[in-house]
């Protein structure tokens, strides 16, 4: 190997160091630790003394009963992830599509109003809407009662109707990714195809179901997968919107029950093993979608 | 040519910190602490005139969530590091000792420096001392608008006469426009004066619930009872809209603690503090908890350190600065000879805390706390819906109790 193809390597090597170096400090590193922290009986009482007591903690998180109810927590997580998806895919597509067209006038304005959701903090649109849901003074039943003459909903008391308004809330917030993604996806069509179907007679609904939905693919499935494991994992939205899990602890998400049991109950091995339970959950699943919608296949061939 | 700049930029971005470092060479001592801005200003004014008088100490508050506060602590500590001082209510001690993250601290202070202070405000633990608290109190009371309210309830009975009158529809479009009393209802803490008004308390001495009782059925019933039978406080109502309708004048009493009232006296409500009335059929009075609030110092503090972070504690616990915060926050002091002082016995508003504190309970310190706040919440709730007997959740939350205090300390 001659000197200028070692300086070569040596100034490649120098420029992925700090980046790999970042990578393994707060990816890697925290990782493995986790690891480590599912296999032992890390807790209150074992915080300094723990010791590796193999799958206990995993056993534990299939097996033990719990409050509220493991199993019935892991299907409103997957209720929860489901039913923000498709709206946030409905609603951002056809948004996108009405925000794509030619005759639509002031098309920056929509955009940046329809984007706000996105633009405000979390925590304040949390917020704001739990006071929207509340039951005598929320914006949303004195809507119900005085405009539309219907009974007020208890939004936050009963179980049900509380995991509505966190799965509304989340929807309002969710959609403004979506529409931005498929805007643009939507912009990078050749305008040829559109014109070549016209001359076929193609009609509105074949164009969508033969050019803009096919073109879009590859950039919404990525785009729908980082959205699934955001949405398993939002534990902002439900943790603040029902003040922790209220009613009753029934609107808990996996990741709220993680940190219940870490943080309020300081359960490390036990929320460690629950959290790589969530890993292989989201692992399985982007891995399953992607291979099956075929995203990364090439379009255009 | 490339590799020499990219050694030149690494070699500049490693050196830039170390520059930055030696140009302060002072102390630096950190607080974490969960106060409220009001609280902070007057905690900052009080650390700059410290370090007026200490020049070589640069002293930081910094402020944390209460959550964030505790298990980044946690965290901290056990990596060896984390602030030199944790400030808060005393209930995180339990934790932080089992943990061994603080300092045992009776060794620390002067006996005679530790006689002066309210015996309820040195926290001790398993036999040692782990906080020293400025503030007495965090308590629950009775907080009334009189416009509304000329003269405050004593008993449950007038309670209830009181709201009656006050909760009314004003404007006739048949809707309820103000309330006699809003509180935050939902949340376990606020259930407390209830549940020890009717004979019930959380634990007993060794640290088992004790939730399974008539005293937390009674209350639980007693709550039922003034929202769907006396119809004087919302239907829901969670901290923040309990707090609004206060401030709006849209309800004539709150249950609230203090560290609320310097916001109300601020909004320019003429409120009048009045400890928790006493329950007719018991013949008790609804003691809330009192915690004290106060300075813990992580175990890891460097030794070069600790000598300042004393002085800073004493400093900061001193008559002058109690005074002030207590003149501006009408929080309660715990310095004995400010609490004898001319300002302290002739507020009214300290005057009826003290009342309330007295016929408060301390709150418990040990870990198990936690387990036990957590089990009541969903059955208390589950009452509040609708959906359980007040006897079904007290059962349910003794069960969930020893449940989860088994887990944490498996």
């Amino acid at each position: 190997m001659n000197s200028k193809t070692l300086r070569h390597r040596l100034y490649v090597f120098l420029l992925v160091v700090p980046a790999f170096i970042v990578l393994f400090g707060v990816v890697v590193y925290p990782f493995f630790y986790n690891v480590v922290i599912s296999l032992s009986n890390m807790n209150l009482r074992h915080i300094r003394d723990w010791k590796i007591v193999g799958f206990d903690q995993y056993v534990k998180v299939f097996t033990e009963p719990s409050q509220p109810d493991f199993y019935m927590v892991f299907v409103k997580t997957i209720i929860w992830t489901v039913v923000n998806l498709f709206f946030h895919v409905l609603v951002g597509v056809f948004l996108a599509l009405v925000l794509n067209q030619k005759e639509i006038k002031g098309k920056a304005l929509f955009r940046a109003i329809l984007v706000l959701p996105w633009a405000v903090p979390q925590l304040i649109v949390a917020l704001t809407w739990r006071g929207m849901f509340n039951y005598e003074y929320g914006s949303i039943n004195l809507i119900l009662t005085q405009w539309f003459g219907l009974p007020g909903v208890q939004w936050l008391k009963q179980p049900f109707e509380a995991f509505v308004a966190v799965i509304i809330t989340n929807v309002w917030l969710g959609f403004p990714f979506m529409m931005v993604i498929a805007l643009g996806a939507l912009q990078s069509i050749p305008h040829e195809l559109y014109e070549a179907a016209d001359i076929d007679g193609a009609s509105w609904f074949h164009k969508l179901k033969n050019i803009t939905i096919p073109l879009i693919r590859p950039v919404m499935v990525p785009a729908i997968t980082l959205g699934t494991i955001w949405t398993f994992n939002n534990l902002n939205i439900v943790w603040l919107v029902s003040n922790a899990g209220e009613p009753s602890d029934q609107t808990h998400l996996l990741v709220s029950f993680v940190y219940k049991a870490a943080f309020n109950f300081y359960r490390y091995g036990y929320g460690a093993a629950l959290s790589i339970v969530i890993f292989f959950i989201l692992l399985a699943f982007s891995l399953t979608f992607m291979r099956r919608s075929k995203a990364t296949e090439n379009v255009y061939t | 040519m490339a590799t020499g700049m990219i050694a030149l930029v690494i070699g500049l971005a490693l050196l830039s910190p170390g520059c930055g470092k030696g140009g302060d060479e002072r102390i630096r001592i950190t607080i974490w602490h969960q106060d409220r801005i009001d609280v902070r200003v007057i905690l900052q004014r009080q650390i700059e005139r410290f370090m007026a008088l200490h020049p070589e100490v640069k002293v930081e508050q910094l402020f944390k969530e209460t959550e964030e506060l505790r298990s980044g602590f946690i965290i901290a500590a056990l990596a060896g590091q984390g602030p030199e001082i944790v400030y808060g209510p005393s209930d995180q001690i339990g934790p932080f000792e089992t943990m061994n993250i603080i300092l045992p601290l009776e060794g620390l202070f002067e006996k005679q420096w530790l006689e002066r202070y309210d015996p309820r405000a040195l926290t001790w633990y398993r036999g040692h001392l782990y906080q020293v608290a400025d503030k007495l109190g965090n308590h629950l009371t009775l907080v009334y608008n009189k416009k509304l309210v000329p003269v405050p309830p004593t008993t449950d009975q007038e309670l209830i006469d009181i709201g009656k009158t006050l909760t009314a529809d004003l404007n006739g479009d048949g809707r309820i426009d103000r309330y006699g009393l809003a509180w935050n209802y939902t949340e376990p803490f606020f259930f407390i004066p209830f549940m020890t008004g009717f004979g019930g308390w959380i634990m007993d001495d060794s640290g088992q619930p004790t939730l399974d009782s008539r005293g937390t059925v009674d209350g639980l019933e007693f709550i039922k009872q003034i929202r769907d039978v006396h119809k004087i406080i919302p239907n829901e109502a969670d901290y923040n809209i309990a707090d609004i309708l206060f401030k709006d004048g849209n309800a004539g009493m709150i249950i609230n603690g203090d560290w609320s009232w310097a916001g109300y006296l601020k909004a320019g409500i003429d409120i009048g503090v009045a400890p928790l009335p006493k329950i007719t059929k018991t013949g008790l009075w609804c003691g809330t908890m009192v915690s004290p609030k106060g300075f813990s110092i992580n175990v890891n503090v460097a030794e070069n350190k600790k000598r300042w972070v004393l002085e800073l504690i004493r400093f900061l616990m001193s008559e002058e600065n109690q005074l002030e915060a207590t003149k501006e926050l009408f929080t309660m002091p715990t310095l004995s000879s400010v609490q004898q002082s001319d300002f302290v016995r002739e507020n009214e508003i300290l005057r009826n805390s003290q009342i309330a504190i007295d016929h408060g309970r301390p709150m418990p310190v040990v870990p198990e706390l936690r387990a036990i706040w957590d089990s009541m919440r969903p059955s208390y709730q589950a009452v509040l819906a609708g959906t359980q007997t007040a006897e079904q959740a007290a059962r349910e939350m003794q069960a969930l109790a020893l449940r989860r205090i088994v887990e944490m300390n498996e």
